[in-house]
């Protein structure tokens, strides 16, 4: 695949004009995709199971209840996280201003002792909650900050997919390339691949679930691959609401202190 | 005996609400084992283990559409000193919201604000000393409070107000577990010198009110705060009964917090009116003072944050308070300064937590280390090492005083 696409990019670069018209083609592709699987609805609600097992087999979960508002379509996010289990970070709510170009706000309350705290956000690279999904993963990178090549066509699990290779724009510690496979039918990414520096395989994204949620086509189990560290984190959403009238408000101190109990039970 | 009646009730109250019928109540909690021991072997007190103890903490929760009900009831049975069982109402409160603007909290309440990590200016809630020098959870350093919190958001900010009708003080060493200075001995003291200073009366004057104005301005958090009650450790001296006593404060302060340069930067002032002695004459009081802090925090690898604060305690009327010193103690700087630093280091996907603290006073030349080492064994069950070492060059100073009480301790918590 690695070498067909250089193929295929030699070839474009070759014929010149057509290559640019090609790759704005290919990043409105992602900007479906990325808008498909970040920004479902204008807000969102769900309850959320991650898995994590180590290389031993052994496994650890967290639950907790997630809400999501887009203040612009392909823009910024607001999220709320609320945890219920394990028993040690239950009650614990986090809170991230996610922005589409700049860095993320996040802040934390810790019930027990009353503390609301914001967090330096600088690595969006971060595991999140110690998983094998980063803060990217969860809220999704930019489209823009990447370019995109449209690799070719091919089918997975029967299904029609686009395969795009994405390359980040400015050099990232997250990966240096990324290949996704792309359902045609409703441009949810099927499966991702990301690649290091020296271009090897480091993780693998897998949707294993996707089911229609009030209209809305809807990754419900997707997992995480740490080839490297031979992990690996699977996230079931459940009870998963979309347009529910989340407020901005919400995303606020208050809130952060005193549960939006409504979405949060 | 009535004390074990009433936690029993508490026990069967908790089961009854989190039978089937109120299927909304929610339980859990932890059990937990305490083992700490000194590595002093020249300290005054009654026992060489700073702690030795098992403790099972309940939380129970339930919530409709006006409001929410949450309790976190703690069972300890304590061998350190002498065995004894003991509980603790944690909190207990009732929290409801008035109209769209207004959230009440009533009730015994943990309370937190200002932006010290481990310095507090404008938190003059209890905290307990006795714990958090012994290796108890972090949750443990703040004491709860008998208290009304009342909210009041609205398009200029964020306005709250607590009202403690009950004085509630600072736990700090006793001299049973960990000696502390005693300056009517002038030295470090233990068993003998129990540290139980009298709380003021229990009149309707003697209340606490704390209150805060706080405001989003761009990326920064800023608050306002005015304190009006008495100083949180019994820093007065009343010659007649001869005991220590909280003398009268009013506290005047500001804060301000927020992202910037990849971490977050705080800063936080406050003013601390010592009402019985303002003009800094009286020697039974303690001086006025202006104390002001900065911070700074980031995260400098993925699983690696560090952070760094500086603060500065000015006395008012240090000539005066130096003048009624007894000869040969030593006497603190106008300006005491304070260094501290937090380094926090997650390794193997966030289950193992290295963590050091360090505390360290150039002018009063002491200092206090945090060191722990937490392991997430499984989901439920969490293993903790930790010491904390303590060491002067004056025994009166704020550490100095507790150079003898270096311990080491291992904690095992299974939660559920």
């Amino acid at each position: 695949m690695r070498n067909l696409s250089r193929i295929l990019i030699i070839a474009l670069v070759a014929i010149g004009a057509t290559a640019a018209v090609q790759a704005q083609d290919t990043a409105e592709l992602m900007k479906q995709s990325h808008l498909a699987y970040y920004y479902a609805g204008d807000d969102g609600k769900s309850e959320v199971i991650m898995r994590m097992v180590d290389k031993k087999g052994k496994e650890r979960t967290k639950e907790f209840i997630m809400l999501r508002l887009d203040t612009e379509e392909g823009g910024d996010q607001k999220y709320y996280t609320y945890f219920k289990k394990p028993s040690d970070i239950s009650r614990l709510t986090f809170m991230v201003h996610k922005s589409a170009t700049g860095n993320d706000k996040r802040w934390i309350y810790v019930p027990s002792v009353d503390l609301v705290k914001p967090i330096s956000a600088d690595d969006k690279n971060s595991s999140f909650v110690g998983s094998d999904f980063s803060y990217e993963d969860v809220s999704g990178r930019h489209w823009t900050e990447d370019n995109h090549t449209l690799v070719g066509d091919s089918t997975m699990d029967g299904k029609d997919v686009y395969v795009i290779e994405s390359v980040p724009k400015k050099a990232y510690k997250g990966f240096a390339r990324r290949i996704s496979y792309i359902d045609k039918s409703n441009m949810l990414p099927l499966k991702e691949e990301y690649f290091s520096k020296k271009d090897k395989l480091v993780k693998i994204m897998r949707a294993e679930k996707i089911e229609n949620v009030d209209g809305i086509i809807t990754i419900t189990s997707r997992s995480m691959e740490n080839v490297k560290k031979s992990r690996k984190t699977t996230v079931e959403f459940s009870q998963i609401n979309y347009n529910v009238g989340v407020t901005d408000d919400i995303f606020t101190e208050r809130y952060l202190k005193t549960p939006p109990r409504q979405y949060v039970k | 005996m009535k004390k074990t009646l009433i936690a029993l009730s508490i026990v069967a109250g908790l089961m009854l609400a989190a039978s089937p019928a109120s299927s909304e109540v929610y339980i859990d909690g932890f059990l937990q084992g305490l083992y700490g021991a000194r590595l002093d072997q020249d300290n005054p007190t009654a026992t060489e283990q700073t702690a030795s103890e098992t403790r099972l903490q309940l939380r129970a929760e339930d919530f409709g559409d006006k409001g929410e009900f949450f309790a976190r009831l703690d069972f300890i049975y304590d061998g350190a000193d002498s065995a004894d069982y003991d509980w603790e109402l944690r909190e207990g409160y009732l929290k409801f919201r008035l109209g769209s603007n207004f959230d009440f909290k009533v009730g015994r309440q943990i309370l937190t604000w200002g932006t010290g990590d481990l310095i507090f200016i404008n938190d003059v809630f209890a905290k307990d000393y006795r714990s958090f020098f012994v290796g108890r959870d972090d949750q443990y350093l703040k004491a709860p409070q008998n208290a009304l919190r009342m909210e009041y958001y609205n398009s200029l900010g964020n306005f709250s107000a607590v009202w403690t009708p009950r004085f509630e003080g600072n736990r700090l060493p006793t001299g049973r577990r960990l000696s502390y200075y005693n300056p009517m001995v002038g030295a470090t003291v233990g068993e003998g010198y129990f540290f139980d200073p009298p709380p003021p009366d229990s009149k309707f004057e003697n209340g606490e009110i704390a209150t805060r104005f706080s405001r989003q301005v761009g990326n920064f958090n800023t608050a306002l705060y005015f304190y009006k009650g008495f100083y949180k450790n019994p820093l007065g001296f009343d010659p007649v009964a001869m005991s220590a006593v909280y003398p009268r404060l009013n506290l005047y302060g500001a804060s301000i917090r927020g992202a910037i340069a990849g971490g977050v930067l705080w800063a936080e002032g406050g003013y601390y009116d010592s009402r019985d002695d303002r003009d800094g004459d009286n020697p039974y009081r303690p001086n006025s003072s202006v104390t002001g802090m900065l911070g700074f925090e980031r995260q400098v690898a993925s699983n690696l944050t560090v952070n760094g604060q500086w603060q500065v305690d000015y006395m008012l009327d240090h000539d005066i308070f130096k003048a009624q010193q007894m000869p040969g103690v030593y006497v603190r700087d106008e300006a005491r300064h304070l260094l501290t630093s937090r380094v926090t280091q997650l390794l193997n996907s966030e289950l193992v937590t290295l963590s050091g603290f360090v505390f360290y006073s150039p002018t009063d030349e002491d200092a206090y280390v945090r060191l722990s080492v937490d392991y997430k064994y499984s989901d439920e069950i969490s293993l903790t090492v930790g010491g904390n070492i303590f060491d002067g060059g004056h025994q009166n100073t704020e550490f100095g005083q507790f150079a003898s009480n270096d311990n080491v301790y291992m904690k095992m918590t299974y939660g559920f």
